[in-house]
Protein backbone atom coordinates (compact mmCIF):
# COMPACT_ATOMS: atom_id res chain seq x y z
CA UNK A 1 0.00 0.00 0.00
CA UNK A 2 0.97 3.72 -0.19
CA UNK A 3 0.47 6.52 2.16
CA UNK A 4 -2.88 8.14 1.61
CA UNK A 5 -2.46 11.45 0.48
CA UNK A 6 -3.94 13.96 2.67
CA UNK A 7 -5.62 16.16 0.15
CA UNK A 8 -5.10 17.30 -3.65
CA UNK A 9 -3.33 20.32 -2.61
CA UNK A 10 0.06 19.74 -3.46
CA UNK A 11 2.37 20.49 -6.47
CA UNK A 12 4.01 18.07 -8.51
CA UNK A 13 7.51 19.10 -6.96
CA UNK A 14 6.31 18.59 -3.42
CA UNK A 15 4.81 15.35 -4.36
CA UNK A 16 7.40 14.58 -6.35
CA UNK A 17 10.05 15.10 -2.99
CA UNK A 18 7.76 13.34 -0.72
CA UNK A 19 7.98 10.39 -3.04
CA UNK A 20 11.54 10.94 -3.38
CA UNK A 21 12.43 9.49 0.28
CA UNK A 22 10.91 5.69 -0.59
CA UNK A 23 13.54 4.50 -2.34
CA UNK A 24 15.58 5.08 1.09
CA UNK A 25 13.36 2.81 3.12
CA UNK A 26 14.55 -0.56 2.64
CA UNK A 27 18.44 0.46 3.36
CA UNK A 28 17.09 2.47 6.57
CA UNK A 29 15.08 -0.28 7.93
CA UNK A 30 17.76 -2.92 7.38
CA UNK A 31 18.67 -3.93 10.93
CA UNK A 32 17.20 -1.52 12.44
CA UNK A 33 15.66 -3.89 15.37
CA UNK A 34 19.25 -4.87 15.91
CA UNK A 35 20.29 -1.32 16.25
CA UNK A 36 17.54 -0.85 19.13
CA UNK A 37 18.90 -3.79 20.73
CA UNK A 38 22.07 -2.74 21.10
CA UNK A 39 21.43 0.69 21.82
CA UNK A 40 23.23 2.63 18.46
CA UNK A 41 23.14 5.43 16.33
CA UNK A 42 24.23 4.51 13.05
CA UNK A 43 25.92 6.60 11.06
CA UNK A 44 25.53 4.89 8.09
CA UNK A 45 21.88 5.49 7.81
CA UNK A 46 22.86 9.38 8.98
CA UNK A 47 24.89 9.23 5.80
CA UNK A 48 21.52 7.86 4.34
CA UNK A 49 18.95 10.75 5.66
CA UNK A 50 22.20 13.50 4.68
CA UNK A 51 21.78 12.09 1.13
CA UNK A 52 18.07 12.28 1.09
CA UNK A 53 18.28 15.63 1.51
CA UNK A 54 15.27 15.88 3.65
CA UNK A 55 17.39 18.01 6.21
CA UNK A 56 17.20 20.68 3.61
CA UNK A 57 14.09 21.11 2.77
CA UNK A 58 13.12 24.57 5.26
CA UNK A 59 16.03 26.49 4.36
CA UNK A 60 16.91 29.38 2.47
CA UNK A 61 18.55 28.34 -1.11
CA UNK A 62 21.54 30.61 -0.35
CA UNK A 63 22.45 28.18 2.21
CA UNK A 64 22.28 25.08 0.59
CA UNK A 65 18.58 24.32 1.47
CA UNK A 66 15.30 23.61 -1.10
CA UNK A 67 13.41 27.01 -0.29
CA UNK A 68 10.27 25.40 1.34
CA UNK A 69 7.99 26.10 3.47
CA UNK A 70 6.82 23.67 7.12
CA UNK A 71 4.17 22.87 5.25
CA UNK A 72 5.95 21.04 2.45
CA UNK A 73 8.52 19.70 4.87
CA UNK A 74 5.70 18.16 7.07
CA UNK A 75 4.30 16.80 3.81
CA UNK A 76 7.60 15.16 3.33
CA UNK A 77 8.07 13.49 6.26
CA UNK A 78 4.74 11.85 7.13
CA UNK A 79 6.24 9.78 3.98
CA UNK A 80 9.55 9.12 6.15
CA UNK A 81 7.50 8.09 9.26
CA UNK A 82 5.70 6.02 7.01
CA UNK A 83 8.63 4.25 5.48
CA UNK A 84 11.03 4.23 8.02
CA UNK A 85 10.71 2.29 10.93
CA UNK A 86 13.81 3.31 12.89
CA UNK A 87 11.94 6.09 14.77
CA UNK A 88 15.06 6.85 16.78
CA UNK A 89 16.88 7.97 13.84
CA UNK A 90 13.67 9.96 12.62
CA UNK A 91 13.64 11.26 16.32
CA UNK A 92 17.45 12.64 15.48
CA UNK A 93 16.32 13.81 12.25
CA UNK A 94 13.51 16.06 13.59
CA UNK A 95 16.50 17.29 16.27
CA UNK A 96 18.60 18.12 13.64
CA UNK A 97 16.64 20.10 11.60
CA UNK A 98 14.48 22.41 14.53
CA UNK A 99 17.52 22.40 17.13
CA UNK A 100 20.24 25.02 15.39
CA UNK A 101 19.61 25.02 12.07
CA UNK A 102 15.74 26.60 12.56
CA UNK A 103 16.47 29.02 14.96
CA UNK A 104 19.79 30.10 13.25
CA UNK A 105 17.87 30.98 10.17
CA UNK A 106 15.39 33.14 11.99
CA UNK A 107 16.95 34.77 14.51
CA UNK A 108 20.76 34.18 14.28
CA UNK A 109 23.06 36.97 12.38
CA UNK A 110 24.71 36.58 8.86
CA UNK A 111 27.84 36.32 10.44
CA UNK A 112 26.59 32.79 12.55
CA UNK A 113 24.83 31.21 9.32
CA UNK A 114 28.31 32.07 7.34
CA UNK A 115 29.74 29.54 10.29
CA UNK A 116 27.46 27.34 10.74
CA UNK A 117 23.81 26.85 8.88
CA UNK A 118 25.08 25.18 5.58
CA UNK A 119 27.17 22.26 7.77
CA UNK A 120 24.10 22.14 9.59
CA UNK A 121 21.65 21.34 6.80
CA UNK A 122 24.07 19.30 4.96
CA UNK A 123 24.18 17.18 8.55
CA UNK A 124 27.71 17.26 8.22
CA UNK A 125 27.63 18.27 12.22
CA UNK A 126 25.00 17.54 14.28
CA UNK A 127 22.93 19.60 16.28
CA UNK A 128 21.26 19.39 19.11
CA UNK A 129 19.12 21.74 22.26
CA UNK A 130 19.82 22.00 25.52
CA UNK A 131 16.34 23.38 27.46
CA UNK A 132 15.23 21.17 29.98
CA UNK A 133 17.61 20.95 33.64
CA UNK A 134 17.15 18.19 36.66
CA UNK A 135 14.52 20.41 38.42
CA UNK A 136 12.65 22.20 35.31
CA UNK A 137 11.28 20.07 32.58
CA UNK A 138 8.41 21.13 30.49
CA UNK A 139 7.90 24.42 32.77
CA UNK A 140 11.57 26.00 30.91
CA UNK A 141 10.71 28.90 32.33
CA UNK A 142 12.10 27.73 35.66
CA UNK A 143 15.56 26.91 34.58
CA UNK A 144 18.35 28.40 36.66
CA UNK A 145 21.28 27.79 34.15
CA UNK A 146 22.83 30.97 33.69
CA UNK A 147 24.70 33.30 31.35
CA UNK A 148 26.47 36.27 32.70
CA UNK A 149 27.48 38.70 30.47
CA UNK A 150 31.04 39.33 30.99
CA UNK A 151 33.09 41.67 28.92
CA UNK A 152 32.77 40.16 24.66
CA UNK A 153 31.26 36.96 26.62
CA UNK A 154 28.47 34.97 28.36
CA UNK A 155 29.65 32.66 30.67
CA UNK A 156 27.12 29.71 31.21
CA UNK A 157 27.14 27.82 34.35
CA UNK A 158 24.72 24.92 35.14
CA UNK A 159 23.19 21.42 34.27
CA UNK A 160 21.45 20.53 31.57
CA UNK A 161 19.27 16.95 31.09
CA UNK A 162 17.48 14.85 28.56
CA UNK A 163 20.08 16.13 25.47
CA UNK A 164 18.74 14.56 22.34
CA UNK A 165 21.50 13.56 20.29
CA UNK A 166 23.76 15.34 23.05
CA UNK A 167 26.70 12.48 22.74
CA UNK A 168 26.85 13.34 19.18
CA UNK A 169 26.38 16.62 18.92
CA UNK A 170 29.02 18.87 16.98
CA UNK A 171 26.96 22.22 17.89
CA UNK A 172 24.09 22.58 20.69
CA UNK A 173 21.58 25.70 21.43
CA UNK A 174 21.93 26.58 24.77
CA UNK A 175 18.79 28.27 26.67
CA UNK A 176 20.10 29.96 29.84
CA UNK A 177 18.87 32.94 31.93
CA UNK A 178 20.11 36.12 31.64
CA UNK A 179 20.41 38.96 33.70
CA UNK A 180 17.94 39.11 36.75
CA UNK A 181 14.64 39.26 35.22
CA UNK A 182 12.58 36.12 36.21
CA UNK A 183 10.60 33.60 34.35
CA UNK A 184 9.99 34.22 30.42
CA UNK A 185 11.23 37.30 30.54
CA UNK A 186 15.08 36.27 31.20
CA UNK A 187 15.87 33.17 29.10
CA UNK A 188 18.23 33.87 26.54
CA UNK A 189 19.80 31.26 23.64
CA UNK A 190 23.45 30.92 22.22
CA UNK A 191 24.40 28.89 20.01
CA UNK A 192 27.36 26.60 21.41
CA UNK A 193 30.14 24.17 19.90
CA UNK A 194 30.43 21.57 22.23
CA UNK A 195 34.46 21.97 21.76
CA UNK A 196 33.95 24.69 24.00
CA UNK A 197 35.99 25.12 27.24
CA UNK A 198 33.92 24.24 30.23
CA UNK A 199 31.24 22.52 27.87
CA UNK A 200 30.55 18.88 29.52
CA UNK A 201 28.99 15.97 27.94
CA UNK A 202 27.99 13.27 29.84
CA UNK A 203 27.24 9.54 29.36
CA UNK A 204 24.16 8.12 27.14
CA UNK A 205 21.05 7.28 29.57
CA UNK A 206 19.65 4.28 29.40
CA UNK A 207 16.28 4.60 28.45
CA UNK A 208 12.70 2.42 27.33
CA UNK A 209 12.68 3.69 23.42
CA UNK A 210 14.46 6.13 21.04
CA UNK A 211 17.14 4.04 21.64
CA UNK A 212 18.99 4.68 18.16
CA UNK A 213 19.11 8.12 19.30
CA UNK A 214 21.20 8.86 22.19
CA UNK A 215 20.27 11.58 25.34
CA UNK A 216 22.82 12.78 27.73
CA UNK A 217 23.43 15.36 30.21
CA UNK A 218 25.28 18.69 29.66
CA UNK A 219 27.19 20.59 32.36
CA UNK A 220 28.85 24.07 32.18
CA UNK A 221 31.20 25.56 34.14
CA UNK A 222 32.56 28.44 33.61
CA UNK A 223 31.98 27.70 29.72
CA UNK A 224 32.80 31.01 28.04
CA UNK A 225 30.88 32.09 24.69
CA UNK A 226 31.25 34.73 22.13
CA UNK A 227 28.46 37.28 22.57
CA UNK A 228 28.06 37.07 19.04
CA UNK A 229 26.59 33.40 19.26
CA UNK A 230 23.70 34.52 20.69
CA UNK A 231 20.66 33.97 18.62
CA UNK A 232 17.72 37.09 18.62
CA UNK A 233 18.42 39.53 21.67
CA UNK A 234 19.15 39.10 25.11
CA UNK A 235 15.44 37.48 27.01
CA UNK A 236 13.93 36.76 23.34
CA UNK A 237 14.96 32.61 24.14
CA UNK A 238 11.34 32.26 25.28
CA UNK A 239 9.78 33.52 21.98
CA UNK A 240 12.97 31.34 20.08
CA UNK A 241 12.21 28.61 22.19
CA UNK A 242 8.13 28.91 21.35
CA UNK A 243 8.90 29.04 17.16
CA UNK A 244 11.29 26.06 18.19
CA UNK A 245 8.66 23.79 19.61
CA UNK A 246 6.20 24.50 17.09
CA UNK A 247 8.35 23.59 14.53
CA UNK A 248 9.76 19.89 16.74
CA UNK A 249 6.16 19.36 17.89
CA UNK A 250 5.03 19.89 13.48
CA UNK A 251 7.84 17.48 12.06
CA UNK A 252 7.89 14.58 15.07
CA UNK A 253 4.35 14.19 15.29
CA UNK A 254 3.90 14.53 11.56
CA UNK A 255 6.22 11.52 11.04
CA UNK A 256 4.19 9.75 13.80
CA UNK A 257 1.02 9.64 11.79
CA UNK A 258 3.06 8.06 8.62
CA UNK A 259 4.08 5.47 11.01
CA UNK A 260 0.50 5.42 12.43
CA UNK A 261 -0.86 4.28 9.01
CA UNK A 262 1.74 1.74 8.32
CA UNK A 263 1.22 -0.25 11.56
CA UNK A 264 -2.29 0.00 10.86
CA UNK A 265 -2.13 -1.19 7.19
CA UNK A 266 -0.20 -4.20 8.75
CA UNK A 267 -2.83 -4.46 11.44
CA UNK A 268 -5.66 -4.79 8.35
CA UNK A 269 -3.48 -7.19 6.42
CA UNK A 270 -2.89 -10.09 9.17
CA UNK A 271 -6.23 -9.38 10.24
CA UNK A 272 -7.62 -10.54 7.08
CA UNK A 273 -5.22 -13.46 6.97
CA UNK A 274 -4.34 -14.94 10.71
CA UNK A 275 -7.56 -17.33 11.04
CA UNK A 276 -9.06 -18.13 14.22
CA UNK A 277 -12.38 -20.29 15.13
CA UNK A 278 -12.64 -21.05 11.12
CA UNK A 279 -12.85 -17.37 10.14
CA UNK A 280 -10.62 -14.36 9.81
CA UNK A 281 -9.76 -12.56 13.18
CA UNK A 282 -10.66 -9.13 11.09
CA UNK A 283 -14.04 -10.69 10.58
CA UNK A 284 -14.31 -10.37 14.65
CA UNK A 285 -15.58 -7.35 15.51
CA UNK A 286 -13.82 -6.64 18.48
CA UNK A 287 -10.66 -7.01 16.15
CA UNK A 288 -12.26 -4.99 13.34
CA UNK A 289 -13.12 -2.34 15.90
CA UNK A 290 -9.43 -2.26 17.18
CA UNK A 291 -8.19 -1.57 13.32
CA UNK A 292 -11.56 1.74 13.21
CA UNK A 293 -10.14 3.45 15.78
CA UNK A 294 -6.64 3.18 14.85
CA UNK A 295 -7.72 4.94 11.67
CA UNK A 296 -9.80 7.32 13.34
CA UNK A 297 -6.86 8.34 15.39
CA UNK A 298 -4.42 8.81 12.87
CA UNK A 299 -6.68 10.46 11.32
CA UNK A 300 -7.69 13.16 13.39
CA UNK A 301 -4.30 13.36 14.13
CA UNK A 302 -3.38 14.08 10.78
CA UNK A 303 -6.04 16.50 10.37
CA UNK A 304 -5.50 18.73 13.42
CA UNK A 305 -1.23 18.86 12.90
CA UNK A 306 -1.82 19.81 8.77
CA UNK A 307 -4.59 22.42 10.38
CA UNK A 308 -1.78 23.70 12.50
CA UNK A 309 0.57 23.67 9.64
CA UNK A 310 -0.85 25.84 7.74
CA UNK A 311 -1.92 28.61 10.27
CA UNK A 312 1.72 28.33 11.50
CA UNK A 313 3.16 28.80 7.91
CA UNK A 314 0.43 31.61 7.72
CA UNK A 315 2.89 33.33 10.87
CA UNK A 316 0.15 33.18 12.75
CA UNK A 317 -0.02 32.26 16.38
CA UNK A 318 -0.85 28.27 16.86
CA UNK A 319 -0.45 28.10 20.83
CA UNK A 320 -3.85 26.07 21.43
CA UNK A 321 -3.69 24.54 17.89
CA UNK A 322 -0.31 22.69 18.26
CA UNK A 323 -0.59 21.67 22.48
CA UNK A 324 -3.64 20.26 20.91
CA UNK A 325 -2.27 18.24 17.80
CA UNK A 326 0.35 17.41 20.14
CA UNK A 327 -2.02 15.69 22.91
CA UNK A 328 -4.38 13.96 20.03
CA UNK A 329 -1.13 12.38 18.02
CA UNK A 330 0.76 10.74 20.85
CA UNK A 331 -2.27 9.94 22.61
CA UNK A 332 -3.20 8.05 19.26
CA UNK A 333 0.00 6.78 19.04
CA UNK A 334 0.19 5.20 22.29
CA UNK A 335 -3.31 3.80 22.10
CA UNK A 336 -2.66 2.78 18.08
CA UNK A 337 1.09 0.97 19.28
CA UNK A 338 -1.28 -1.20 22.52
CA UNK A 339 -3.47 -2.28 19.67
CA UNK A 340 -1.52 -3.30 16.94
CA UNK A 341 0.45 -5.82 20.14
CA UNK A 342 -2.97 -7.19 20.54
CA UNK A 343 -4.47 -7.64 17.24
CA UNK A 344 -1.16 -9.26 16.65
CA UNK A 345 -1.22 -12.11 19.93
CA UNK A 346 1.95 -13.07 20.95
CA UNK A 347 3.37 -12.49 18.32
CA UNK A 348 2.98 -8.25 18.87
CA UNK A 349 4.65 -8.86 22.16
CA UNK A 350 7.92 -10.54 20.60
CA UNK A 351 10.87 -8.51 19.77
CA UNK A 352 10.75 -10.16 16.03
CA UNK A 353 7.90 -7.69 15.00
CA UNK A 354 9.04 -5.15 15.45
CA UNK A 355 5.14 -3.93 17.20
CA UNK A 356 6.89 -3.89 21.03
CA UNK A 357 9.46 -1.19 19.97
CA UNK A 358 7.00 0.83 18.35
CA UNK A 359 4.99 0.37 21.72
CA UNK A 360 8.63 1.42 23.10
CA UNK A 361 8.79 3.89 21.47
CA UNK A 362 5.74 5.77 21.43
CA UNK A 363 5.46 5.95 25.09
CA UNK A 364 7.71 9.10 25.23
CA UNK A 365 5.98 10.93 23.15
CA UNK A 366 3.35 12.04 25.83
CA UNK A 367 6.36 13.09 27.92
CA UNK A 368 8.63 15.07 25.37
CA UNK A 369 8.11 18.24 23.82
CA UNK A 370 6.39 19.46 26.72
CA UNK A 371 4.38 16.30 28.79
CA UNK A 372 0.54 16.35 27.57
CA UNK A 373 -0.79 17.41 31.56
CA UNK A 374 1.68 21.08 30.35
CA UNK A 375 -0.08 20.80 27.34
CA UNK A 376 -3.18 20.48 28.69
CA UNK A 377 -2.68 23.87 31.10
CA UNK A 378 -1.83 25.52 28.32
CA UNK A 379 -5.15 24.98 26.64
CA UNK A 380 -6.82 25.48 29.87
CA UNK A 381 -5.07 29.11 29.88
CA UNK A 382 -5.27 29.65 26.51
CA UNK A 383 -9.51 29.63 27.33
CA UNK A 384 -9.01 31.67 30.03
CA UNK A 385 -9.42 29.41 33.01
CA UNK B 1 -6.70 57.07 26.66
CA UNK B 2 -6.57 56.50 22.47
CA UNK B 3 -8.75 53.75 21.65
CA UNK B 4 -6.03 50.84 21.22
CA UNK B 5 -4.47 51.58 24.50
CA UNK B 6 -7.86 51.56 26.14
CA UNK B 7 -8.31 47.91 24.50
CA UNK B 8 -5.35 46.54 25.67
CA UNK B 9 -5.62 47.77 29.45
CA UNK B 10 -9.30 46.48 29.35
CA UNK B 11 -7.78 43.03 27.71
CA UNK B 12 -5.10 43.12 30.64
CA UNK B 13 -6.86 43.72 33.67
CA UNK B 14 -9.20 41.34 32.20
CA UNK B 15 -7.37 38.54 31.76
CA UNK B 16 -4.64 39.20 34.94
CA UNK B 17 -5.65 41.68 37.02
CA UNK B 18 -9.25 41.10 37.99
CA UNK B 19 -9.59 43.34 40.69
CA UNK B 20 -7.73 46.16 40.16
CA UNK B 21 -9.72 48.86 38.17
CA UNK B 22 -8.74 49.67 34.28
CA UNK B 23 -8.14 53.56 34.86
CA UNK B 24 -5.53 52.35 38.34
CA UNK B 25 -3.23 50.36 35.59
CA UNK B 26 -0.69 52.75 34.47
CA UNK B 27 1.16 52.56 30.90
CA UNK B 28 4.52 52.24 32.09
CA UNK B 29 3.88 49.69 35.15
CA UNK B 30 6.30 46.54 34.29
CA UNK B 31 3.60 43.66 34.18
CA UNK B 32 6.41 41.07 33.64
CA UNK B 33 8.87 42.29 35.98
CA UNK B 34 5.10 42.41 38.82
CA UNK B 35 3.98 39.09 37.74
CA UNK B 36 1.64 40.39 36.17
CA UNK B 37 1.91 38.60 32.82
CA UNK B 38 4.33 35.22 32.88
CA UNK B 39 4.84 33.02 29.87
CA UNK B 40 1.78 31.40 29.02
CA UNK B 41 0.27 35.00 29.73
CA UNK B 42 2.65 36.45 26.88
CA UNK B 43 1.68 33.54 24.82
CA UNK B 44 -2.06 34.75 25.47
CA UNK B 45 -1.29 38.15 24.74
CA UNK B 46 0.37 37.45 21.35
CA UNK B 47 -2.82 35.40 20.29
CA UNK B 48 -4.86 38.17 21.15
CA UNK B 49 -2.89 41.05 19.58
CA UNK B 50 -3.46 38.95 16.43
CA UNK B 51 -7.32 38.57 16.77
CA UNK B 52 -7.97 42.19 18.01
CA UNK B 53 -5.83 44.16 15.60
CA UNK B 54 -5.65 41.57 12.78
CA UNK B 55 -1.56 41.80 12.57
CA UNK B 56 0.87 39.34 12.17
CA UNK B 57 2.96 38.78 14.92
CA UNK B 58 7.14 38.55 13.60
CA UNK B 59 8.44 36.53 16.61
CA UNK B 60 11.90 36.83 14.89
CA UNK B 61 10.94 40.74 16.33
CA UNK B 62 10.10 39.80 19.33
CA UNK B 63 12.00 40.36 23.16
CA UNK B 64 10.57 40.50 26.28
CA UNK B 65 10.60 44.84 26.25
CA UNK B 66 7.46 44.44 23.42
CA UNK B 67 5.13 43.42 26.43
CA UNK B 68 6.72 44.37 29.09
CA UNK B 69 4.59 47.71 29.79
CA UNK B 70 0.77 48.72 27.94
CA UNK B 71 2.89 51.44 26.09
CA UNK B 72 5.22 48.90 24.79
CA UNK B 73 2.38 46.86 23.46
CA UNK B 74 0.78 49.98 22.14
CA UNK B 75 4.05 50.80 20.29
CA UNK B 76 4.66 46.75 19.16
CA UNK B 77 0.76 47.22 17.24
CA UNK B 78 1.46 50.92 16.04
CA UNK B 79 4.66 49.52 14.30
CA UNK B 80 3.02 46.15 13.23
CA UNK B 81 0.66 47.85 11.18
CA UNK B 82 2.67 50.50 9.75
CA UNK B 83 4.98 47.19 8.18
CA UNK B 84 1.33 45.89 7.34
CA UNK B 85 0.38 48.70 5.74
CA UNK B 86 3.78 49.43 3.83
CA UNK B 87 3.42 46.02 2.56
Amino acid sequence: MALTAPTGEWTDEQKSLRKSLSQHFEALNAGHLEDDAANRFNRDKWQLIRDSGVIRIPFAEQWGGLGHDVLTLVYVLENLGYGCRDTGLLFALATQVVSAAIPLQKFGSDDLKDRYLSRLIDGEIISAHAISEPNAGSDATAMITTATEDGDEYILDGKKIWITSGPLADIITVYAKTGTAGGAAGITAFLVPTDTSGFHVGEPIEKLGLNTCPFCELEFRDCRVPKENMLGKPGAGFFILEHVMNYEILCIFMMMVGEMEERMERCIKWAKTRQAFGASIGSNQYVAGKIVDMKIGLENSRKHLYDTARRFNRGRSVTTEISMAKLITSEANVASALSAIQIFGARGYTREYGLEKGLRDAIGAPIYSGTNETQRVRIASMLGL
Amino acid sequence: MDETTQKIKAFIVEEFMPDVPVEDLDDDFDLLTGGVVDSLGLLKVVAWLEDEFDIGVDDSELGPDSFRTVAAIKAYVDQARETAHAE
